[in-house]
C-alpha cells in the first residue's frame, strides 16, 4: 500500500495530530482535558482508516467509540470526580521511581518496535511475489475508484466497502458475530448490576442477611423498601 | 561562520543522504509509517496505565491501546487488498470485534468505578489496596 499526493499530506496531519492528542490524554492533569483529547485522538484515527479504505471501521469508530464510549466516560467523570482536580494539581503522576522505569521501558519498546520493522519491512517487501512500482500501485487504486458506482451528486463514488466488510462478516465470522452480541448483554447487565445503590439491591431483596442487619442497624429506612412475603 | 554551516547543509541536503531519502520515503507513506504510528500510539497508552493515578484516565488509556491495535489491523487489510489477497477484509472484521470488545470492556470498568467510588470513595489506584497485604 501506498499513499501518494493529498493522501500522503493528510496522512502526516492526521497521524501527527493522532499522536499529539494521545499525548495531551496521558499528560493532561484534568480527566475531562483527557476525555476531549482522547475524542480527538480517535477521530484523528477514523480518518487514517478513511486513507487506508476502511470507510465502514471509520464510521463505526465515531459512532461507537465517540458517540458512545466516550460519552458514558464524560457521564462517569461527571459522576466521580469530585474534587479530583485539586488533588491532581500536587503530582499527577506516581513516585519518580515508577515513572522512570515506565519512561525507560517506553524507550526500549520504541527501539526495538522500529528496529523491528526497519529490519522486517524490506524482506517483507522482497518477499512480495508481485513485484510493483509504487506509481503502478496508486494507479491500480486509481483504476479500481474509476470503477465504483458514481454518488448522486456526480462528484463523489460510493465506496464497496460497507458491502464488503457485511458480507465477510456473515460469511466468515457468523458464530463469532453471534458471540459478541451475548457478550454485549452480559456487559450491559454486569454494568447494571454493578452500579446499583444499596436502597436499590434491598428493594430487590438482593442483600446477604447478616449486611443486611448490619445496614438496618446504620440506617433503619432501608426496612421499609424490603420486599415482604405475604 | 556561513563557511561553517554550507558544507554541513550541502552534506544534509545532497542527493543520497539520509534526509533527502527520508523525505522521499515522507512523500509516499506505506505499510511501515502506518506500523510506526500504531506502535507510537501503542507506548503512549503504556505510559499513561502505566503512570497515571486517576483510574478512569488509565481506562482511557487502555483505550488508546486497543485503538492503536486496531490501526495495525487495518493498515495490514489494505496491504493484503492490494496484494490481491483472498480474504482481504479480515483485518476489518477483527477491528469490529475489537470496538465490540472495548465497548464492553468500557461499560463494566466503569460500572465498577461507580462500585469501587461508592465504597471507598476514591478513584485514585494508590489508595485502592484491599488485595495488598
Amino acid at each position: 500500500m501506498v499513499l501518494s499526493g493529498y493522501e500522503a499530506l493528510f496522512f502526516w496531519i492526521f497521524a501527527l495530530a493522532a499522536i499529539f492528542a494521545a499525548l495531551l490524554t496521558v499528560m493532561a492533569r484534568n480527566a475531562v482535558h483527557s476525555a476531549l483529547f482522547l475524542i480527538s485522538s480517535l477521530v484523528s484515527v477514523a480518518a487514517l482508516f478513511v486513507l487506508s479504505g476502511a470507510e465502514f471501521i471509520a464510521g463505526v469508530q465515531i459512532l461507537v467509540y465517540v458517540g458512545g464510549v466516550m460519552v458514558l466516560f464524560l457521564f462517569v467523570i461527571m459522576l466521580v470526580n469530585v474534587g479530583a482536580e485539586e488533588m491532581g494539581r500536587e503530582e499527577i503522576f506516581n513516585k519518580q521511581k515508577q515513572v522512570t522505569a515506565s519512561l525507560i521501558f517506553c524507550l526500549l519498546l520504541v527501539g526495538g518496535v522500529l528496529y523491528a520493522v526497519s529490519q522486517g519491512y524490506p524482506a517483507l517487501q522482497a518477499a512480495q511475489t508481485n513485484k510493483r512500482t509504487p506509481e503502478k500501485m496508486a494507479a491500480d487504486q486509481a483504476e479500481r475508484d474509476r470503477s465504483l458506482a458514481v454518488g448522486a451528486t456526480g462528484t463523489s463514488r460510493i465506496t464497496a466497502d460497507t458491502e464488503l466488510v457485511g458480507g465477510s462478516l456473515y460469511r466468515y465470522a457468523s458464530l463469532p458475530f453471534e458471540i459478541a452480541s451475548v457478550l454485549l448483554l452480559v456487559a450491559i447487565i454486569g454494568s447494571v448490576m454493578l452500579a446499583r445503590t444499596l436502597k436499590q439491591e434491598v428493594s430487590a431483596d438482593d442483600v446477604d442477611p447478616e449486611t443486611l442487619q448490619e445496614e438496618l442497624a446504620l440506617d433503619p429506612e432501608l426496612a421499609k423498601l424490603e420486599p415482604r412475603v405475604e | 561562520m556561513l563557511n561553517f554551516f554550507i558544507p554541513i547543509l550541502a552534506f544534509l541536503f545532497q542527493e543520497q543522504s539520509w534526509l533527502m531519502r527520508a523525505a522521499d520515503a515522507a512523500k509516499r507513506p506505506d505499510l511501515s509509517k502506518f506500523l510506526v504510528i500504531g506502535a507510537l500510539l501503542f507506548i503512549i497508552g503504556v505510559a499513561g496505565v502505566l503512570t497515571r493515578r486517576n483510574i478512569i484516565v488509565i481506562f482511557m488509556s487502555i483505550e488508546l491501546i486497543l485503538n492503536a491495535a486496531n490501526l495495525n489491523f487495518i493498515a495490514f487489510s489494505r496491504y493484503l487488498q492490494d496484494n490481491g489477497s483472498a480474504n482481504a477484509v479480515a483485518g476489518q472484521l477483527f477491528a469490529v470485534f475489537v470496538i465490540v470488545v472495548a465497548a464492553a470492556e468500557a461499560a463494566i470498568g466503569l460500572g465498577i468505578v461507580i462500585a469501587l467510588y461508592r465504597n471507598k470513595e476514591t478513584i485514585w489506584v494508590d489508595e485502592i489496596d484491599l488485595l495488598k497485604w
